[in-house]
């Protein structure tokens, strides 16, 4: 057994430690004659020193660059900045920063000749690892994984980017302020409905009969946990936190409120048959549609999505 | 006349089960509701909205999917024929995601007809490489191989430059039945109802076609009529059924083959008998796929269902019955008769010219991009070489192993990808990311050797009977191809990033090499090489047809065995390194005998370094092309070897 999950996850514990260690060693001696205060920096795959405050960092994922945008940081590169600007749209990029190509694929070369002294990944990018670190330090977050909580871990690795940029004072404001919103859209919600929150399902439509729940360890799930809300329609936890269900699988629904984000372009080829008037949270109009927000951003995201969750559950008669 | 009697005593029995499915309203509130009784609560709209109309388009679809799989065959006499090995499906699929990234608000509106569009362009595209001769025996299926694989890489370049947008088309790839209205129904009912007449008027043509073209001719049919006249039929009801459905492989292969099975011996008796087993068929993997959704978190697409279980039938029925066509001598492309010395020297110089231009011209820049040709720094060396070793390496591989199999199986348009390494590999990875999450990079090169040995352990196991007959290899190497598409279609429709990784690797990239993987897929590729070398006179007498090879003294049996392995393990290897590399293994050796290359040390060579610059060239262009964007080197090639190698054909057919 233990020979197979060995096979399944590849060593890379032992094969990076030795090398990592000898790096670290390095580093820690230089660190230690150059300047005292060295940053140690905590990441999926151990401790990594940094001398100084890195100055020029590339995302190559979303999540990373939107975490950077709201401690304030201005990244070099980041990878598919159209796709960020399509999907992922709040926080804003600012123009001067450089595409560095796809993000299953980022450009090595260009993200070279941008001489970065930091480079941040994220999910299903570990295999880069190895190659980047050719070129600059690498920082590799595994932030979405069915074992652990996404948006724990999502608040721990905002706070090591913000103790890597020197910007901890922002990162504790930004997480009180987004703690006292939690607060303050739950008790617009209690307002609404009389003290009695209902319990909630969040959805995306993939077609007009199949559809993706948010369950546990999904970024739409800790946000609804925050304002207070019970899942409707409980899922175990998964890598992402979604689950594929048929569209009919709603109708186990008895008592709760659905709330689905948007897009759904076919909305209308469902929403028009008998079998979707006949749902029990339609029939008694307990359905809303909560604007488009990115559901698998960092700790942020999930402020964004609750304010859309509330909107959405708001327009609702209680 | 028993079997139609127990089969239609089985159909109401299956249905009914297939109803009580799920959470149902009671019995007596059933039969209320479908003799017209107003539904009230969710469950009886759930009945009849949902449970009911799925059961319908199972039926229907299974029926026409049955009975245009036996038409196929008995117009082409040829077993292993089917909707899917057509080319039907990957062409829609290719439509589809065109639409949906360029032209999303006629995807909405018109999205059956580009779907129907794209299927009927791609089977025509089939028909037409196959031609009129090749309709009966391997051709027809290598070249349908050759066009999925090409349809493919394209839809796959398309989704990885836009994988948000073609994300909800996957649960399309995956096939499922899942209704929320009888629009679908209503939609396919009347569009199916063509099928009529086949069953009708199709018998005869049928009987006298089995008489062999001639025969019929000679019977006073006319036979170009008849084709003319069925086979848009058939694609019409095919194109319906996967607009309604999406990708329901296996029914339309297996019903016809298990219908004759159970006796259907006649042509008519064999369509009718053929629509009814394939409404069945389709109903019990449905049955399956939905109590799966049930027990599993996730949904399970019915073309999930239908290829776990119509693989293993399929293999199943080759080891009784052999029914693939063989050549009995390897036909090899036209073109020059004898290879010319300068032709040979020009490809020598032309792999290490090739790979220094790829390593030195570049675009470059982070603001304004520019060409610029010149030594790399240190760094941007050590990032390019391994890359260009890999491409280089792997493309000669995949060369050898085409090579070896076409030798082996006697026919130009085989390529290594039929056997089901790669696929193999695939499998094994993608299982591992369904299973315990991850990229699909991190499960690593061991499990994918571990993959595409263990297909060819169980290839070995189903040969050793027929001798390892090429047919037999190539439809296990198929239904191995198909059960494997079906598994990766259900994890890219689960969402998440996960599918964008998957695809990633399906499409065969350099990217993920190092140096020490670039030097032990080119040793290992140089080792092969020369092993395959020593055997090449085993190559050339078996090319020749298992009477020669005997008469000069070869253990066919047993040459073929090593050769096999040989081919296995260098698409192993490279697939291990790279992931699925298409395409180069069928093309660089149709190159090299078009080039004069006839013998088979001399087609080893020249396809070797066909290969390995095709692959340098590809990587090359994938790197720089949509820089700072980059592709990969496997889909590129797939594109550029896929046009060609459809040019060629178009060609070979004008003259």
């Amino acid at each position: 057994m233990t020979l197979i999950s060995n096979l399944i996850r590849p060593s890379r514990r032992p094969l990076t430690r030795s090398r990592a260690c000898i790096a670290l060693a390095t580093i820690l001696t230089l660190t230690i004659s150059v300047c005292a205060q060295a940053l140690t920096i905590t990441d999926s795959r151990g401790e990594h020193e940094f001398a100084q405050t890195p100055q020029r960092v590339i995302a190559l994922n979303w999540s990373m660059a939107e975490n950077l945008v709201e401690l304030g940081v201005t990244p070099v590169g980041v990878a598919d900045i159209k796709g960020y600007q399509e999907w992922v749209v709040r926080p804003q990029l600012t123009d001067s920063i450089t595409d560095v190509g796809t993000r299953s694929e980022p450009n090595l070369e260009r993200i070279a000749a941008l001489q970065p002294d930091v480079i941040l990944l994220s999910s299903m990018q570990e295999g880069m690892v190895e190659k980047l670190e050719q070129i600059a330090p690498v920082l590799f977050f595994d932030s979405f994984r069915a074992d652990h909580d996404n948006f724990d871990v999502s608040r721990q690795i905002f706070l090591q980017l913000a103790r890597l940029f020197d910007k901890e004072t922002t990162a504790k404001q930004k997480l009180d302020a987004m703690d006292t919103r939690f607060g303050e859209l739950q008790e617009q919600l209690k307002a609404h409905y009389h003290g009695d929150l209902p319990k909630v399902a969040a959805v995306r439509f993939t077609t007009p009969s199949v559809l993706r729940i948010f369950g546990d360890n999904s970024m739409a799930q800790a946000a609804m946990a925050k304002l207070g809300l019970q899942p409707a329609l409980p899922q175990p936890a998964t890598q992402w936190g979604i689950t594929q269900k048929k569209v009919t699988d709603l109708g186990r629904i008895k008592d709760g409120v659905v709330i689905y984000i948007e897009p759904f372009e076919q909305a209308d080829d469902l929403f028009s048959t008998p079998l979707w008037r006949a749902m029990p949270f339609v029939r008694s109009g307990r359905f809303a549609a909560a604007r488009s927000t990115w559901t698998y951003g960092g700790p942020l995201s999930v402020q964004y999505l609750a304010e859309s969750i509330t909107d959405a559950l708001l327009t609702l008669t209680p | 006349m028993r079997r139609y009697l127990v089969t239609l005593a089985l159909l109401p029995v299956l249905l009914f089960a297939y109803l009580q499915l799920g959470s149902p309203p009671p019995l007596s509130l059933q039969w209320t509701l479908l003799s017209g009784g107003a539904a009230v609560e969710f469950e009886d709209f759930q009945f009849f909205y949902a449970t009911l109309p799925r059961a319908a388009l199972a039926l229907l679809v299974g029926g026409a999917m049955g009975l245009v799989g036996s038409l196929l065959q008995q117009i082409t006499q040829n077993r292993l024929l089917s909707p899917m090995t057509l080319g039907a499906a990957s062409g829609a699929w290719l439509a589809l995601v065109c639409a949906s990234v360029w032209a999303p608000v006629l995807m909405a509106n018109y999205g059956a007809w580009i779907a129907m569009a794209g299927a009927s362009l791609s089977v025509t595209l089939v028909l037409l490489i196959a031609g009129s001769g090749g309709l009966a025996g391997l051709p027809v299926v290598l070249a349908g191989m050759a066009v999925n694989i090409l349809l493919g890489a394209a839809a796959s370049a398309i989704v990885l430059l836009n994988d948000q947008y073609a994300r909800n088309l996957f649960i399309w790839g995956a096939g499922d039945l899942t209704q929320t209205d009888w629009n679908w129904v209503i939609w396919l009912a009347p569009k199916l109802s063509i099928a009529l007449l086949i069953l009708l008027f199709a018998h005869r043509p049928l009987t006298l076609l089995r008489l062999g073209e001639a025969g019929a001719r000679g019977r006073g049919m006319g036979v170009f009529a008849t084709l003319a006249l069925l086979l848009p039929a058939a694609l019409w009801l095919v194109a319906c059924s996967i607009t309604a459905v999406g990708v329901i492989s296996f029914i339309g292969l297996l019903t016809p083959n298990l219908a004759r099975a159970l006796g259907a011996r006649r042509a008519g008796d064999e369509l009718t008998y053929s629509l009814l087993l394939g409404g069945l068929l389709l109903l019990g993997t449905d049955a399956i796929a939905v109590l799966a959704s049930q027990w599993t978190t996730d949904l399970v697409p019915s073309g999930a269902a239908a290829a776990l279980i119509g693989a293993p039938g399929l293999i199943w029925f080759t080891r009784r019955k052999l029914t693939a066509a063989d050549h009995s001598s390897l036909q090899l492309p036209a073109g020059v008769m004898k290879l010319s010395k300068t032709a040979l020297i020009m490809l020598a110089l032309g792999v290490p010219v090739t790979a220094t231009i790829a390593l030195l011209w570049s675009p470059e820049g982070a603001g304004s991009v520019s060409w610029r040709f010149g030594w790399p720094s240190d760094l941007v060396f050590s990032l390019r070489w391994p890359r260009i070793v890999t491409a280089a390496a792997a493309g000669g591989g995949m060369a050898l192993a085409g090579v070896i199999l076409q030798r082996l199986i006697r026919n130009p348009l085989a390529s290594p990808d039929i056997l089901g390494m790669s696929a193999g590999a695939s499998l094994t990875l993608v299982l591992s990311v369904l299973a315990f999450g991850g990229s699909i990079y991190q499960a690593g090169p061991l499990i994918a050797f571990a993959g595409s040995l263990g297909v060819l352990l169980l290839l070995l196991l189903l040969g050793r009977r027929h001798h390892y007959a090429p047919g037999v290899m190539v439809l296990t190497g198929i239904s191995l191809a198909a059960l494997i598409d079906a598994l990766v279609r259900f994890a890219l429709a689960k969402g998440s990033d996960s599918a964008y990784s998957i695809l990633g690797w399906l499409a065969g990239s350099t990217y993920q090499t190092t140096d020490g993987k670039a030097w032990l897929l080119l040793s290992g590729v140089i080792i092969l090489a020369t092993v395959c070398a020593l055997c090449s006179r085993w190559l050339t007498l078996i090319s020749a047809g298992d009477q020669v090879a005997l008469a000069r003294g070869l253990n066919v049996k047993r040459a073929r065995l090593a050769l096999l392995f040989l081919a296995s393990l260098a698409c192993a290897l490279v697939t291990a390194v790279m992931g699925p590399v298409a395409f180069v293994g069928l093309l660089a050796p149709h190159m090299a005998a078009m080039l004069g290359a006839r013998k088979a040390a001399q087609q080893l060579l020249l396809a070797i370094l066909l290969g390995a610059l095709l692959m340098i060239l590809s990587d090359w262009l994938g790197r720089t092309l949509l820089y700072p964007a980059q592709m990969p080197a496997g889909a590129i090639a797939s594109l550029l070897g896929g046009g060609y190698f459809i040019y060629l054909l178009t060609r070979r057919r004008a003259t």
